[in-house]
């Protein structure tokens, strides 16, 4: 017998007595009814409490939940049984007739029935729905202490201290009461005295069986949920269970060991255990089918009265002297352990079993544990050791256990595991690859093992572990109540510790460099060496966390998911229905075990917690990639990026234009503020933004606001310190115009205007300051007339003595001409990702086109024909390859007996294993490289291929470090990983074909948008170079390649015929100053540009460049064709419209001024290196065997110019990139 | 007892070395704290770490010719030394290891020491034959198994790492055998291998620069070229001058496709003389003569 002081406890509640206690079959709500007369109604899962219920008098001992209506039941020590609505919080209706305390009340499982237990010695049978007593059985003769529906049959058990259990038959009732036919007379007889015996002394219930064995009175009764079993608890101490059959009952077996009145006792809904509880202030578990004890739990002062089992969830309740507590059995996390892309955990039956993320699929068990600690306990935690493909897994009972099994090659079922290793520990982990620590709590103690389970080191833990956990590689984290500490193996010292109280699971990073610290409500992100990073409280239970690839934590707590960024910043993901174990997050998918250990999928959004990642790694990218693919953008994310102060991306993402100006106010960005104030154009968005000019030295934008609101006296004070004296003068216009005097007076003022102050004073009748105004500045002539005017003499008149006036002040520097030099902020990233990303989707959308695929199928097609040759010319000669390396592999062998001399290198057995050019360079072997290249494609020129042979061969060896004193040993790096056949390892390639594609290839096109044709022909001449040295992992990467190829010399073509019409007239349009040759020849390569297949943006380009240069030197039938050409295939729609409008006027005249030799309508080739048409039917051109560029015959026999490898014409037995 | 087993008073010493943590031997150990047999070799590995750190001259100049004369492992040491120094390989030493072989064959020092100046000196059928002589020395094995391993003998190098296992069981130095051996035998191996490398280099106590370069071409070896960066740049910032590690990274910058001229310059100033380095140069001259062998007609 064993005590377990750790009772699982999820709840308490502090009281009176709890006499009663029921379940809520959905909610987390449970009942209880104490003797104080009160009923309370909890949430044990948030530990608060919703109701109370206040209307017995006296101590309330019966109570139940209906299961499926929002009523319950109780029943008191007033003999009366109450039903209540929890809805409405009231007591709906009182049901009397007891005539003595009621002990328990319960309701039917389907019918609208109650049953009573009471004092009185009945057991009553009462309908809610028409509220009448329906039933009084009578037959014990003591008080009935517990009364209870059988819940599938017509059964009621009953207990009462005349110390027997009685079984009764109530099916007499159920007919009667559901099935109401036609009454015939003795129907309405009886149905007149209801309840009475009929006329053979039975009633609706009758006694089946009296069970008598107990000899003191029993307190608790009640049935098995699915078998024929009676569970009854007695004041004789004893639990005792009886089974019964359709005719008799009989006592099976006694449970000894409470030392007190037994109180209560229940049967496990799931599981063949027997709960019980006593005034020994014991709550015991027994084995059903042994009636042994397997766990008990001892409260120090409390008696225990009753016990209540949740129906569905591993869930029970025991009242006693102080209140209620709801506790589990055992532990419902599932142990696991995760490694890569598979998790290995410990079913409900003990078995061991793996899920695999990529293939999302459940291996059948592979072991069963089912002899791992006591069988009523569940392991506790598993690791895995990838090494030796073993398992650690620990077990709490005996205090402690630990087991090292090792995991069969395949499942094959859940076997009995061979030769394990097993001890005493608490905690038991793999620390390395062969070696564990094992944590025993009891004296303090961890023992580092190896796979032998022998002891290599002991460590003494800090005071207080509670826990050990793995702490990154050779380390261990040691977690007290209070404290983490990381702790060396090897060194034996700790390293680091952290305040963190109650750290209960410890979750690491897959790349092992942040471990999330989990506690009851707290979440701590630490780094590897235990540095804090970041915390959060949670005030829900929190169950289990894992990491995001990209370093986002997602924990689960009792109803969410929920995500915290390093930083700290958290929100919820989604919500859950059953508590569930996160396991692992990809993608869109979370992996988590359930409370039944069952592997599940859950999708979820990460968008939200992507992007803010993102955001704080600024990965402008990858923001943009979000907002365009989801429906992200919203206030809330528009709010987040302000907060957070990044007003100019959220800038980015806002239409509203008033929100706009907000952040571009707030973010200083004048123009978009400038774009979105005309928008609006309201007077108070103009004064900000006045003011914000005004401080960023923007004194254009400035005047602009201040003419928009109309504001004079700012302008022309604007206009002086600008220096703008024309803008001043004009303003002085406008003052006059308007009539505004003071405004005239400033504004001369300003302008230093002498003659115009003076008229303005004596219009207004200012002689005595006109005056004075025409002395100080010296205009003697005007101010004689002045006082002529006013009748006055010179000596009348006494002026303060005067300087000399003062001189205008000139504008020093113009400074009006421009804004105030700012620095230049430059686009932000995140607006250059977004200009880039835009271009490119053009070309996303015009790769959508149907004409491409078209076009593209057909190269596919072609290329297809020719590597289907390839291959079988090269077979042939490659058979011949094969018998030599079966040769050379006899040699070997030979070698092999041989004790001692050096054996052939790896590079070796590339050149013997493949066929490509690309495989003998890594090799080192360039003069066999050399030699395929020439036989497969003719190439010769192989000075443009030198970087890429000695890229290739540089990127195949290791240097890996061994003894000391020893020149490091070479390895060799290859790109078949899991090859260990030496006839098939083949080396590592670098640039692989994807790589040129998304690189070079990419570039060329993007540059030839950008109209940099240099640029461009280098990017795909270094594409085609690289590809000719290259190795390809599948036939279908082959055709790609094939296929870029071909797009890629047709490229340089073109891009070389246009790069030599510019150089012809050196970037003219008009060609009128050119002889008639070079005009011609110009207008030819103009022509011939579009010849060469290029995707349909570009032709398109090509197309309007060519008609535009038609245009301008009036060779208006060219320009009717590549309008047509541009108006049927192009894919730009301004374009269109030019063609459109050049075709109206083409049309009238459709000649050339000059004959060129073009001609829409035929089909034709560009010779590469004359550019020249070749026509079909003419003297067979000759071909480049690697990019296919067609030459006129003369060429025969030179380096073709496009790649500047082959020989134009030469034969070869076709360009290979599959070994 | 064996002063390297388990629990033998050479073991911490001894582990420190092979783990490349040359600092740390000379730094945390003192010879006189030792007992009275064990000092010598204590010495004798506080000198090769000290030739490992590059101060090869020093260590001449603390062993005097009396010094070697008395004591075949000082004067292997010397041997060893000076085939360090500048003109490095030249054959005065190789005679002069030759000669230590012929004599004091049986001594261990010797055999690791004068084993290691003749296999880099091209003569390794005879440090093959003196290290044979070995009994039971771990350090001797490792040896072994490199040596075939450089000779392209993996058949051979596995027969001795079996060897040694069956006595060694599951000592650090045959585990480090082994995983050669397995970056050499590749597949499933190369996991093996990862694993014995990493734990060596993630583990606070044991982590050195070797070991992170070990583990970084396991890595590499296994396609992991981001994992395998993230170990040479963290060996790189414990030694930035690791010439080791340099090489490796102008690899994996190469296998990766980014531009490695700024490695391969930084490899040249700190070790022209690497392996790499030479061999590319061999490999362009190679490139320039297979090419002379093609008379491409250009179009005039």
């Amino acid at each position: 017998m064993q005590s377990s002081p750790n009772m699982l406890t999820k709840f308490e509640s502090k009281s009176s007595r709890a006499k009663g206690i029921a379940f809520h079959p959905k909610r987390p709500w449970i009942l209880v009814s104490l003797h104080s007369s009160t009923i309370q109604l909890w949430d044990y899962r948030m530990g608060t409490l919703i109701d109370r219920f206040e209307e017995h008098d006296g101590p309330v001992r019966g109570i139940d939940f209906h299961k499926t209506q929002p009523i319950f039941v109780s029943g008191g020590d007033d003999y009366k049984i109450k039903v209540w609505s929890y809805q409405t919080r009231r007591c709906l209706f009182t049901l009397n007739g007891h005539l003595d305390y009621v002990r328990t009340v319960f309701f039917h499982p389907e019918l609208p029935w109650i049953i009573s237990s009471s004092d009185d010695q009945t057991i009553r049978i009462w309908n809610w729905q028409n509220r009448s007593l329906i039933c009084t059985m009578t037959g014990h003769n003591h008080y009935t202490m517990c009364a209870q529906f059988h819940p599938k049959e017509d059964l009621v058990v009953s207990a009462s201290l005349d110390q027997s259990v009685r079984v009764w038959d109530i099916s007499g009732l159920r007919k009667k009461h559901s099935a109401p036919t036609s009454m015939s007379f003795e129907d309405q007889m009886r149905g007149s005295q209801a309840n009475q015996p009929d006329m053979f002394g039975n009633t609706d219930a009758v006694v089946k069986f009296v069970l008598e064995g107990h000899d003191r009175g029993v307190n608790w009764v009640s049935f098995h949920p699915t078998l024929p079993l009676i569970i009854s608890a007695g004041d004789d101490r004893l639990v005792k269970l009886w089974r019964m059959s359709e005719t008799k009952a009989w006592e099976v077996d006694t449970c000894r060991g409470h030392f007190q009145n037994a109180s209560a006792c229940l049967f496990h809904p799931h599981q063949d255990l027997i709960l019980s509880v006593g005034e020994d202030k014991t709550i015991r578990v027994w084995d059903l089918n042994k009636r042994t004890s397997v766990q008990s739990f001892k409260r120090e002062n409390d008696r225990f009265w009753v016990i209540a089992a949740h129906p569905e969830i591993n869930l029970f309740a025991a009242g006693h002297d102080n209140g209620v507590m709801v506790f589990k059995l055992e532990r419902e996390r599932p142990a696991f352990g995760v490694h890569q892309n598979q998790v290995f955990f410990i079913n409900k039956e003990k078995h061991v079993r793996s899920y695999d993320f990529t293939k999302n699929v459940e291996s059948p068990s592979m072991l069963s544990l089912k002899k791992l600690g006591s069988p009523w306990s569940p392991p506790r935690t598993l690791s895995y050791n990838p090494a030796e493909r073993a398992i650690l897994v620990t077990s709490p009972s005996d205090g402690g256990s630990y087991e090292l099994v090792n995991l069969p090659r395949d499942a094959s079922g859940a076997v009995e595991p061979t030769n394990t290793m097993r001890g005493t520990g608490s905690s038991a982990v793999f620390v390395a690859r062969n070696r564990f620590a094992v944590f025993n709590q009891a004296n303090q103690q961890v023992d580092i093992k190896d796979l032998s389970n022998s002891t290599t080191k002991t460590i003494k833990p800090p005071h207080g572990t509670t826990d050990m956990v793995f702490g990154g590689t050779g380390c261990l984290l040691l977690i007290t109540a209070t404290h983490v500490y990381l702790y060396d193996i090897q060194q034996k010292k700790q390293l680091a510790e952290l305040a963190v109280a109650g750290v209960k699971y410890v979750v690491w990073s897959t790349d092992g460099l942040y471990a999330a610290l989990l506690s009851k409500h707290n979440v701590t992100i630490v780094t590897k060496s235990l540095e804090q990073v970041s915390t959060l409280h949670e005030t829900i239970r929190i169950k289990s966390a894992c990491w995001d690839d990209a370093g986002v934590l997602l924990y689960s707590t009792l109803n969410h998911i929920k995500y915290t960024l390093m930083n700290g910043d958290n929100g919820i993901v989604r919500t859950l229905e059953h508590t569930v174990y996160l396991v692992r997050v990809k993608g869109r998918s979370v992996y988590c075990l359930d409370r039944a250990a069952k592997p599940k999928v859950l999708t979820i959004d990460p968008t939200e917690y992507r992007f803010k990642l993102a955001l704080v790694k600024r990965h402008y990218d990858e923001m943009l990639n979000i907002i365009k693919t989801s429906s992200l953008v919203g206030q809330s994310i528009i709010s987040y990026l302000q907060k957070k102060g990044y007003p100019e991306i959220a800038l980015q993402f806002v239409q509203d234009p008033q929100t706009r100006f907000e952040l571009a106010i707030e973010c200083g960005n004048l123009d978009v503020a400038v774009e979105m104030a005309k928008e609006l154009d309201r007077p108070k968005l103009w004064q900000r933004l006045s003011t914000e000019a005004l401080a960023h030295g923007n004194h254009q934008v400035v005047e602009m606001t201040y003419q928009k609101l109309r504001n004079f006296d700012k302008l022309s004070f604007l206009y002086l310190t600008t220096g703008d004296s024309d803008k001043l003068n004009r303003m002085a216009k406008i003052a006059e115009h308007r009539g505004d005097m003071p405004s005239m007076f400033q504004n001369s003022l300003y302008l230093g205007d002498v003659q115009s102050r003076i008229e303005m004073l004596k219009e207004v009748d200012q002689y005595p300051m006109a005056y004075l105004t025409a002395k100080a500045n010296g205009l003697e002539e005007e101010a004689q007339a002045i006082l002529e005017a006013s009748g006055l003499s010179e000596d009348e008149v006494t002026l303060p003595s005067m300087g000399k006036p003062t001189a205008i002040p000139k504008p020093v520097v113009p400074t009006f001409k421009t804004n105030w030099p700012s620095k230049s902020t430059g686009m932000s990233s995140f607006e250059k990702a977004l200009m880039a990303d835009g271009d490119d989707a053009v070309v996303a959308d015009a790769n959508g086109d149907a004409e491409e695929d078209l076009m593209g199928e057909e190269v596919v097609a072609d290329a297809n024909g020719t590597l289907d040759d390839g291959e079988d010319e090269d077979a042939a000669g490659w058979d011949m390859g094969d018998d030599s390396v079966a040769d050379v592999e006899e040699d070997f062998v030979n070698v092999e007996s041989a004790d001692t001399g050096a054996g052939s290198s790896e590079a070796d057995l590339w050149v013997r294993n493949s066929p490509l050019a690309a495989d003998h360079a890594a090799a080192g072997s360039f003069d066999t490289a050399m030699n395929l290249l020439n036989r497969q494609i003719s190439a010769v020129n192989f000075k443009p291929l030198e970087e890429r042979f000695l890229e290739i061969y540089s990127a195949s060896r290791t240097l890996l470090p061994a003894n000391a004193g020893m020149a490091p040993l070479v390895n060799h790096v290859r790109r078949t990983l899991n090859e260990t056949d030496s006839r098939r390892i083949l080396p590592i390639i670098p640039r692989d074909v994807e790589s040129v594609l998304t690189g070079e290839i990419a570039a060329g096109k993007n540059a030839m948008k950008a109209n940099k044709l240099d640029d461009g022909a280098a990017a795909f001449k270094k594409a085609l170079h690289l590809l000719m040295v290259n190795a390809a992992s599948s036939a279908s990467q082959a055709e790609e390649a094939a296929a870029a190829i071909q797009s890629a010399g047709s490229y340089v073509l073109a891009m070389s015929v246009e790069l030599e019409r510019r150089q012809l007239i050196g970037g003219a349009t008009d060609l009128s100053s050119f002889d008639d040759e070079t005009k011609k020849r110009a207008l030819e390569l103009s022509a011939y540009f579009t010849v060469p297949a290029m995707d349909p943006q570009h032709q398109t380009l090509a197309w309007f460049s060519a008609m535009n240069f038609a245009n301008r030197n009036k060779q208006l039938g060219s320009v009717l064709g590549f309008a047509n050409a541009l108006i049927e295939r192009g894919t730009n729609a301004k374009f269109k419209e030019t063609a459109r409008k050049l075709k109206a006027v083409a049309e009238r005249q459709p000649t050339d001024a000059i004959d060129i030799e073009y001609d829409t309508f035929a089909e034709f080739t560009i010779c590469g290196a004359s550019h020249t048409p070749i026509y079909p039917g003419g003297e067979a051109p000759v071909s480049c065997p690697f990019d296919g560029t067609q030459y006129l015959p003369k060429y025969r026999g030179t380096v073709c110019k496009v790649c500047d490898v082959c020989t134009v014409g030469g034969g070869g037995s076709g360009f290979r990139t599959v070994v | 007892m064996d002063p390297f087993s388990a629990d033998g008073e050479l073991v911490n010493i001894h582990t420190a070395f092979i783990q490349g943590q040359y600092q740390l031997v000379l730094s945390d150990f003192d010879p006189s704290s030792f007992s009275e047999s064990n000092r010598l070799p204590v010495k004798v590995l506080q000198y090769r770490a000290q030739c490992e750190l590059g101060q090869a001259s020093e260590v001449l100049s603390a062993i005097s010719t009396a010094d070697a004369s008395g004591s075949p492992d000082l004067a292997a040491v010397r041997t060893y030394a000076s085939s360090l120094g500048k003109g490095a390989q030249d054959e005065k030493v190789v005679a002069e290891a030759e000669k230590l072989s012929e004599e004091q064959g049986d001594n261990l020092t010797v055999q690791l020491l004068c084993g290691t100046v003749l296999a880099r000196a091209a003569k390794q059928e005879q440090a093959l034959q003196l290290l044979a002589k070995h009994q039971g020395s771990l350090d001797a094995v490792a040896l072994i198994v490199q040596i075939h391993l450089s000779q392209n003998r993996t058949d051979l190098a596995v027969k001795e790492a079996k060897g040694a296992r069956s006595f060694a069981q599951d000592a650090l130095l045959v585990n480090l055998a082994e995983s050669w051996i397995g970056i050499r035998q590749g597949g499933e191996n190369y996991q093996k291998s990862f694993y014995v490398f990493e734990e060596l280099a993630q583990a606070p106590s044991s982590a050195a620069a070797t070991s992170l370069v070990a583990q970084a071409v396991s890595e590499l070896h296994m396609g992991r070229i981001e994992e395998a960066e993230t170990a040479l740049n963290q060996a790189l910032t414990l030694e930035p001058n690791n010439s080791t590690a340099i090489a490796n990274k102008f690899v994996l910058e190469t296998i990766a496709g980014k531009d490695a001229s700024e490695t391969h310059a930084k490899l040249q100033s700190v070790d022209k003389e690497n392996e790499i380095l030479t061999d590319l140069t061999a490999k362009r001259e190679a490139f320039q003569a297979a090419m002379a062998k093609y008379n491409p007609k250009f179009e005039p």
